[in-house]
């Protein structure tokens, strides 16, 4: 007897508890946000959106996050090409490292940074003598946003690339290719898709963070309140139509996102399957 | 130049991976314009040879030459050389027309000159018309001369293939050889491939290199290689050999010591049914048919003597011959291997006639 016969009862049961799970758990949730958010009408809501603090709050997240995405994007490049192209010794303890932002708690990786670059640090003199402030300041929400999401693009693309292995490569490297023109006419091709959705990935959970930036902001209004602290200190605040307001954006964003996923995931199957 | 000396040469080449020595002290010489082979069981360090012809593995010690100058130090690409890939390595996301023209346009050459070539390449593989496919969307020998047709399109000197029919089916296999072989001595392409298939190296090379455990056990042509096997592995590994160790119970053939091993192939052996007159009948030896395998063009008997499974083959116009039947066999010759000499050593009975092999 395979799974696939049995679709009686068994099968209504699952399909109505997932639904009933998510409902609970997502849309409930999320309908009541919008709710919320509105429930002292349109006009309340577009106040609190284009509130002068709201704004820098959107700002400053899509800045952290642009950065947080172009940055991540180069090093989740490098690092999996050198993890899946090159042969060398420590590749194992550099493969490991670089899932380590998973692993570990968002405040210890604020706290890592405070403890880098904050009074107590060695660098903080040398910093300081020239001007630069990192803790407390948009530096140091970019850092933490970059440390927590720089695994999301090579994890993406190492498994694409050890699948293509390297005989392309070498092939295109003794006809006298280029290493500049072996990436940009032999692998990028292949990791396109890839890339894209890890660059998705990382763009949601930039976006969202909130441990590891909470320690480093130091919740300056207007100046280093990204948009899931700025929701915390209105909810604080007992703000709760602005906190839902803005919460909705963030909503918003985050269901786009879901749909660029999609896209991209149609997209990118549909390509493998005339390539495979 | 030389060309006693070789157009691609490799002299007391050694490179190991770590503990594992992949090519001991290896001296080989190709002739220009020859089509040769590397041919071992795998492991035997012929896939090692050939990336370092091509520059994809650098030799610890030893000297790399082509044409007479030492090509260690010369990047793969600056060697003048075609590579066609075991798997082939088509660029998945190019066409037909930009796999072939990939080389051109890495050296620049003028777009009408690339548009002339491809059109050339793809004319002389006979497939015209497939231009715009992309790899996957072509049979498994479409591929193989595509990865055939981008590997010339440069002009290199010299054409290296790593186990260019592995992976293609039987049917085609067959098909391919031939027409590789015809395509590269119409080119005149000096040409090296790496293959563990013997029929694939005996019917398509001109000079055979064996190759086991990282050595070099003999190179020569097909014929040479056959009639002459230097070591014990070339005396095993060509041809259909069955080892006999109690070789000195056969009448006629005198017993070397325990060390020694006779080596008898299908071709050393005639055998007749009883009563059928015969030139070698009365020195012939009584075997019993075990097993009989039909071979399309011929039928493979197994017979059993002195203890020992031999195969012959025999034609379909010979008297029918069915299992279980008492035979005569007559071994006209065997290889002796002691150590690791080997000498060919015929009946006495018919050491005063004329030899043939």
């Amino acid at each position: 007897m395979t799974l696939r016969n049995n679709s009686g009862p068994v099968k209504w049961i699952l399909i109505i508890l997932v639904i009933l799970f998510l409902a609970v758990f997502l849309i409930l949730p999320l309908v009541y946000i919008l709710m919320t958010a509105l429930g002292k009408g349109v006009e309340v809501y577009k106040a609190s959106i284009t509130d002068k603090y709201a704004v820098k709050a959107i700002q400053l997240t899509v800045q952290a996050t642009l950065w947080a995405v172009a940055v991540n994007t180069i090093f989740g490049i490098a690092a999996a090409w050198c993890l899946t192209k090159y042969a060398f010794r420590g590749k194992k303890i550099i493969s490991t490292f670089i899932d380590l932002p998973v692993t570990v708690s968002p405040i210890i990786a604020g706290l890592i940074y405070v403890l880098t670059f904050g009074r107590q640090s060695f660098l903080y003199p040398i910093l300081d003598s020239r001007g630069i402030q990192i803790i407390f300041a948009v530096p140091g929400i970019i850092l933490a946003t970059i440390f927590v999401t720089f695994p999301f693009i090579s994890r993406e693309l190492i498994p694409v690339l050890n699948a293509q292995g390297t005989d392309e490569e070498e092939a295109a490297a003794l006809m006298g290719a280029g290493t500049f023109t072996i990436f940009r006419r032999v692998t990028f091709p292949h990791i396109k898709w890839a890339l894209l959705y890890g660059i998705v990935l990382c763009t949601a959970r930039a976006m969202g963070e909130f441990g590891a930036v909470s320690v480093l902001s130091g919740h300056l209004r207007g100046k280093t309140n990204t948009l899931p602290l700025y929701i915390e200190l209105l909810y604080q605040g007992y703000d709760y139509t602005g906190a839902f307001a803005a919460s909705s954006i963030l909503v918003i964003m985050a269901v786009l996102v879901l749909i660029l996923r999609l896209f991209l995931e149609r997209r990118g199957q549909k390509e493998l399957d005339i390539h495979k | 130049m030389n060309e006693k000396n070789g157009y691609v040469e490799l002299r007391n080449i050694n490179k190991s991976y770590g503990d594992f020595q992949a090519s001991k002290d290896i001296n080989i010489s190709i002739s220009r314009g020859k089509l040769a082979a590397l041919l071992g069981p795998s492991g035997s360090g012929k896939t090692t040879i050939l990336r370092m012809i091509a520059g994809l593995e650098h030799p610890d010690t030893g000297q790399i030459l082509i044409d007479g100058k030492i090509v260690n130090d010369v990047p793969g690409s600056e060697r003048g050389i075609g590579f066609v890939f075991q798997s082939y390595a088509l660029f998945r996301y190019m066409t037909v027309f930009e796999n072939i023209a990939f080389g051109l346009r890495v050296k620049k050459a003028p777009e009408e000159k690339i548009r002339e070539r491809v059109a050339e390449l793809l004319k002389l593989i006979g497939c015209e018309g497939l231009e715009k496919r992309y790899p996957s969307q072509l049979s498994g020998g479409q591929r193989q001369r595509v990865a055939f047709a981008r590997a010339l399109a440069p002009d290199p000197q010299i054409l290296l293939l790593d186990e260019p029919f592995a992976a293609i089916d039987a049917k085609v296999r067959l098909e391919l050889r031939t027409w590789l072989r015809e395509m590269i001595s119409q080119i005149g392409i000096t040409s090296i491939f790496v293959t563990h298939d013997q029929d694939e190296a005996i019917e398509v090379a001109d000079d055979i290199i064996v190759t086991n455990q990282g050595r070099v056990e003999q190179a020569g042509t097909p014929a040479e290689l056959y009639a002459h096997p230097a070591t014990a592995f070339v005396a095993r590994f060509i041809g259909t050999s069955v080892p006999v160790a109690n070789y000195g119970d056969f009448r006629f053939f005198e017993y070397a010591g325990p060390d020694s091993v006779g080596i008898v192939r299908p071709e050393f052996i005639s055998i007749f049914k009883k009563g059928e007159s015969v030139q070698f009948a009365r020195s012939a030896e009584e075997g019993i048919v075990e097993d009989i395998i039909f071979r399309g063009s011929s039928l493979e008997i197994r017979v059993r003597i002195h203890g020992n499974l031999l195969s012959v083959l025999r034609s379909f116009n010979d008297p029918e011959i069915r299992i279980g039947e008492t035979v005569d066999v007559f071994l006209h010759r065997m290889f002796i291997v002691r150590e690791d000499k080997v000498d060919l050593v015929f009946n006495q009975s018919i050491r005063t006639e004329s030899v043939f092999l």
